[in-house]
C-alpha cells in the first residue's frame, strides 16, 4: 500500500490485471450498503467463526494482511454469500422493506424497527439465525428489542 | 365579539411561504438523491460504501441485493494517483 493517502490526486488508475490462477476465484458479494447493513447481524450470527479468524489474521499480520489473509477472506465471502442467498430465497419481501427504509433514513437502524421485527421473526423461523448485539450489557434489554426508540423521528416507524 | 381574522392573514402568508420553500427544497433534494431523502453526517465509512454502491449499480444512491457482484467488479476499484512532489 502507499505510504499515505494521496491528497492531490488528479487521475485514477484502474488496473485490469486479474489475480493469478493460483488463487481460487470467489465471486464478490453483490449487495450494496443498505441490504448489507440489514443482513449484517445475520451474517455475524452464521459466520462468527470465519469473521473472528479473519480479524485475528489481520491483527497478527502487522500490515501485510492484504496478501496474507486472502484465505480467511475467501471463507468469509463464501459464508456471507450463503447467508444473503438464503435470505433472498426465504424472506425477500421483509428484507426489501427493511433495507428500503434504511436507505431512506441515512442507514440508521433505530428509525426502522417497525420493519426490522418481521424480518427478524422470518429469518429466525426459516434460517434459525438470531440477531444479537455483541458487547451489549447482559442486564438490560438490547436496543433492538425495546418498545420505545428514543432517537427515532416519528412514532410511526418504531 | 368575533375573532379578528384579518390580523392573522399576514401570519398565514408567512407560514405559507416558509412551507412552500421547505417543500420545494425537499423535493429538489429528493430529485437529486434518486427519490430518497438526502444522506447527512456522511463520514469516511459512508463515503466508501457509497462509492462501492456506485461501482455496483452506477448510481451513488443505487441499491441492489444480488448475491453476486457483476463481472469486473473486483477490478474496478481505482488507485488514486498523485504527482510526486520532490
Amino acid at each position: 500500500m502507499a505510504a499515505r493517502q494521496p491528497r492531490f490526486n488528479q487521475q485514477v488508475l484502474i488496473d485490469t490485471t486479474p489475480l493469478p490462477d493460483s488463487i481460487p476465484k470467489v465471486p464478490e458479494i453483490g449487495a450494496s450498503s443498505a441490504p448489507l447493513l440489514s443482513a449484517s447481524y445475520f451474517i455475524g450470527a452464521r459466520c462468527k467463526a470465519y469473521g473472528d479468524d479473519y480479524m485475528l489474521c489481520k491483527t497478527e499480520s502487522n500490515g501485510k494482511g492484504e496478501t496474507e489473509c486472502l484465505r480467511e477472506g475467501r471463507k468469509v465471502t463464501r459464508c456471507a454469500a450463503s447467508v444473503l442467498d438464503d435470505i433472498n430465497k426465504s424472506c425477500l419481501e421483509q428484507f426489501r422493506a427493511h433495507w428500503e427504509c434504511l436507505d431512506n433514513n441515512n442507514q440508521q437502524l433505530w428509525q426502522c424497527r417497525r420493519w426490522e421485527r418481521p424480518l427478524n421473526k422470518c429469518v429466525f423461523d426459516n434460517l434459525k439465525l438470531e440477531k444479537t448485539i455483541p458487547g451489549a450489557p447482559e442486564n438490560e434489554i438490547p436496543v433492538h428489542l425495546r418498545k420505545r426508540q428514543i432517537f427515532a423521528h416519528s412514532i410511526a416507524t418504531q | 365579539m368575533g375573532v379578528p381574522f384579518e390580523a392573522f392573514i399576514p401570519y398565514a402568508i408567512m407560514l405559507g411561504m416558509f412551507g412552500f420553500s421547505g417543500a420545494a427544497l425537499s423535493k429538489l433534494r429528493a430529485m437529486q438523491n434518486g427519490g430518497k431523502r438526502a444522506r447527512h453526517s456522511v463520514d469516511t465509512w459512508d463515503r466508501q460504501m457509497m462509492d462501492r454502491d456506485r461501482r455496483l449499480t452506477g448510481f451513488l444512491r443505487g441499491q441492489t441485493d444480488n448475491v453476486r457482484a457483476p463481472a469486473g467488479f473486483e477490478l474496478s476499484n481505482p488507485w488514486r494517483i498523485e504527482r510526486a512532489f520532490i
